[in-house]
């Protein structure tokens, strides 16, 4: 194998292994009989540099979480845009995918312009103190994608089929089948099938991604991707690039073959959109095709003009303005319970980066993302949903995983007194309230130290007209600390009779009733 | 019945549930003699492994129960994320010890598994069982995550407020039944003991139980006939259970109770709160089933220690 081969295999391999990374600490983003996660599982968010650029300017603060993400801007520094190339994994599954999705087009369209519009309208939205993230970060989108549909979607076929044996099969074929299943649980498939809202929504955004590789290789890192506009812009600094500056005339492989489409219609290079993933080497038939430190700028200019830029930052003001005008803005949104240890609301809103972590963690599938009761802006961020699961009393991992800090890292104790909502007992509702019958399932569960569900015994009637003791439930609300348990565990069809109302933003108190 | 017919006729049963409800039939050893006077064995200390296999002893050594090649369940609480000195769940060294002691008689298979209220990783690391049964190291010996699959709907033919629920299958497939109960209080029934232990291997919305609950516990409990059943007392709990929380509700008692009559174990395990076996409604009912004895006086009781 040649120099030149044995570099581009080098790039694959470093793919391969970023890749294996992310999915090695997105399966072990779960509990796993600790209390604290031991892996650093949201990196991928704590080292892109647009998620600290973006959070650092809404959030008003240097978030130390995030620190990590000037790593990547001094490797870009000094290898350009390497990360993209060698690193991102969507890169890398979009590369991958570009062995089954051939360009249909193949038109070479210059909107390489549309990413740096999109940086700069993000970037001056989140000044504003408004996120966009979601929308647009490709680690956002990728990890969302897999949280809550990829993943999903795959235990549940593997599941099916499995049980579809184990249950209508022959007991010789499940004999066989088992022992596999088990093997899967233990090393690949999630603990258990989780559920999301949303869960269509965020692989159609995910697989447009994908989709793009219809008109052109990387579609979405050559025009789109906002990270990757800021490494482009980063790596202008950079003196590593490929040489010669400009393709020679004689095959122009190096520019038809180029993923990145780096070459201007001049044949120039444009050394801010190479990912240095090396491919020219081995297509150029003269080798002068080379990587190498020179401090010979290109004479390409990057693609954004004066007219672009300016229309750019208006956009992120109007979409800024477009969220303080929003209903959802002036409504109440009791039904938006935040994970504990989330900041208050406004602060809450510019950190979340709607990254998906804690949802992925929350080992009651309780943590759902959010649709539009807080506007668009509010999309994708987390709120519990007690009738699908609780917040488990000892459980602290979603604070362990937000890369920014939107949710706070609790300790145990600090947990166990963290108001995230208060709930309230629907008398016309609850069966000992409303039809005489004995129950009381929320105070067995409530598992406060004092329990903040006790009971009135009161002298009763049942539906036969005996005479009985009733014990009728009511929350003790300075002890309540909103974890959901009660609402979901209530045996009430539909909605529960006692139900957990969000803490008011008004409430200092922490009171979901707004005291 | 191997496992393809089982499977088969489970699925007929699910099926045809509306006009031929499923009948799982209760095998008649398992209906415990209510003649004559009841055992109930107790013992104090401080070594509760060793306080299991003195009770054990006393009854007749494990070989009573376990036959070779037997499968055997041991069913304990494990039903709240919650440490051992919080009083929740059952005491680790009470479930490891029968468990050895099960092994030691040759069961083929000594399964531990509750079904729990809270998240069931954290309620089983935390409970201090599933290390403990790792610590075991014998193929044998499994504790394991409850598999959905594995529920079968039962007709329970001597039912008096429920006819039909759907049972663990391995609960109901096993040799031996051990049930581990921990002594606790209970808002709804005033104590939680072995009766209730039962909610662990049934499936559904378990809330639905609570309408009824004493003479639904009694019923549960005519499916599910435990060979043996021992209660742990070691800790009790006081208030606020059962899931408990603070250690000021829990009291140290350094007590466990083993009987082969579930309800005989149920009333003196009552008296430990001060409280009278009559107060308990599932223990009631239970005794007016026929599933044991309920008045003390009938019973001896043998202090091993």
């Amino acid at each position: 194998m040649n120099i030149r081969v044995l570099t581009k295999r080098l790039r694959q391999i470093s793919q391969i292994g970023f890749l294996l990374l992310f999915l090695f600490l997105f399966r072990h983003t779960d509990y796993t009989g600790s209390d604290t996660i031991p892996y650093a599982v949201n990196i991928f968010f704590r080292w892109d540099p647009l998620v600290a650029a973006s959070v650092w300017l809404a959030a008003k603060e240097i978030v130390t979480l995030l620190l990590p993400s000037l790593f990547v801007v001094l490797l870009t520094l000094v290898f350009a845009r390497a990360f993209c190339g060698w690193i991102c994994p969507l890169g890398t599954l979009i590369d991958g995918a570009g062995y089954l999705i051939k360009p249909v087009v193949n038109r070479r369209l210059n909107l390489r312009h549309i990413k740096y519009m999109i940086l700069l309208t993000v970037l001056v939205s989140a000044l504003l103190g408004v996120q966009w993230l979601a929308f647009v970060d490709p680690f956002s989108l990728l990890v969302r994608g897999f949280s809550f549909s990829v993943d999903p979607v795959f235990n549940a076929i593997v599941t099916n089929f499995f049980d579809t044996i184990y249950i209508s099969g022959p007991s010789w074929l499940s004999g066989l089948t088992e022992p596999v299943y088990d093997v899967l649980k233990a090393y690949v498939l999630p603990f258990k099938q989780s559920f999301f809202y949303l869960s269509m929504l965020s692989f159609v955004l995910l697989g447009a991604i994908f989709a793009m590789e219809l008109i052109s290789k990387r579609f979405w890192c050559r025009n789109l991707c906002p990270l990757g506009a800021m490494l482009a812009l980063i790596s202008k600094l950079s003196f590593f690039k490929r040489l010669p500056l400009s393709a020679c005339k004689k095959c122009e492989l190096c520019i038809d073959k180029c993923r990145m489409d780096a070459f201007s219609p001049e044949n120039r290079m444009r050394t801010e959109e190479c990912n240095l993933c090396m491919d020219c080497l081995e297509y150029c038939d003269r080798k002068i095709s080379r990587f190498a430190f020179s401090a010979k700028p290109s004479r390409q200019r990057v693609d954004l003009s004066r007219r672009q830029l300016v229309a750019s930052g208006a956009a992120g003001v109007v979409l800024w303005s477009l969220t303080r005008v929003d209903a959802a803005a002036k409504v109440p949104s009791p039904t938006v319970i935040r994970p504990p240890g989330a900041l208050d609301e406004a602060e809450f809103s510019a950190r979340c980066v709607r990254c998906g972590e804690c949802m992925k963690v929350c080992i009651r599938n309780a943590l759902q993302p959010v649709f539009l009761e807080k506007g668009t802006e509010g999309m994708f961020t987390p709120k519990l949903v007690p009738r699908l699961g609780y917040c488990e009393f000892n459980c602290t991992l979603c604070g362990q995983v937000c890369p920014t800090g939107a949710i706070e890292k609790l300790s145990l104790e600090e947990k166990h007194g963290f108001v995230i909502g208060k709930a309230y007992v629907d008398k016309s509702r609850c069966l000992p309230h409303a039809f005489s019958k004995p129950c009381i399932v929320c105070e067995e569960h409530c598992p406060t130290h004092t329990k903040a569900i006790d009971f009135h015994t009161v002298a009763a009637e049942d539906e036969n007209g005996k005479k009985i003791e009733l014990k009728q439930p009511f929350v003790i609300e300075s002890l309540c600390i909103g974890c959901g348990i009660c609402e979901n565990i209530c045996p009430v069809d539909g909605n529960a009779a006692i139900q957990v109302a969000a803490k008011s933003p008004e409430s200092k108190t922490g009171g979901g009733y707004g005291l | 019945m191997d496992r393809r017919e089982f499977l088969r006729n489970v699925t007929l049963w699910t099926a045809g549930a509306v006009i031929a409800p499923p009948v799982f039939h209760i095998t008649p050893r398992l209906f415990a003699a209510t003649g004559g006077r009841t055992d109930i064995y107790t013992a104090k200390g401080k070594d509760y492994k060793r306080m299991v296999n003195s009770l054990i002893d006393e009854m007749g050594g494990m070989k009573q129960f376990v036959k070779t090649g037997d499968k055997v369940v041991i069913k304990p609480n494990i039903g709240w994320d919650r440490n051992v000195e919080q009083a929740a769940n059952t005491h680790p060294d009470v479930v490891a010890a029968l468990a050895l002691l099960a092994l030691d008689a040759g069961a083929s298979k000594v399964s531990v598994f509750d079904r729990p209220c809270n998240e069931e990783r954290r309620c089983y690391q935390n409970s201090g069982i599933k290390p403990a049964m790792d610590r075991i190291d014998d193929g044998r010996a499994e504790c394991t995550y409850i598999d959905d699959r594995r529920f079968v709907p039962v007709r329970i033919k001597n039912g008096k407020s429920l006819s039909e629920w759907s049972f663990y299958r391995d609960a109901l497939e096993s040799d031996c039944y051990i049930n581990v109960p921990i002594a606790k209080d209970h808002g709804l029934t005033g104590l939680t003991l072995g009766m209730k232990n039962v909610m662990g291997v049934i499936s559904g919305r378990r809330g639905r139980i609570h309408h009824n609950i004493p003479q639904n516990l009694a019923d549960l409990n005519t499916v599910i006939r435990p060979s043996l059943t021992v209660v742990d007392a070691t800790r009790i709990l006081l208030e606020n259970g059962p899931s408990g929380g603070s250690l000021s509700y829990v009291k140290t008692l350094d007590t466990i109770i083993a009987s082969t009559d579930p309800v005989a174990c149920d009333a003196y395990a009552t008296t430990l709160f001060g409280m009278d076996p009559g107060d308990i409604g599932s223990t009631v009912r239970a005794y007016k089933m026929g599933l044991g004895k309920i008045d003390l006086h009938q019973c001896n009781i043998i202090n091993v220690s």
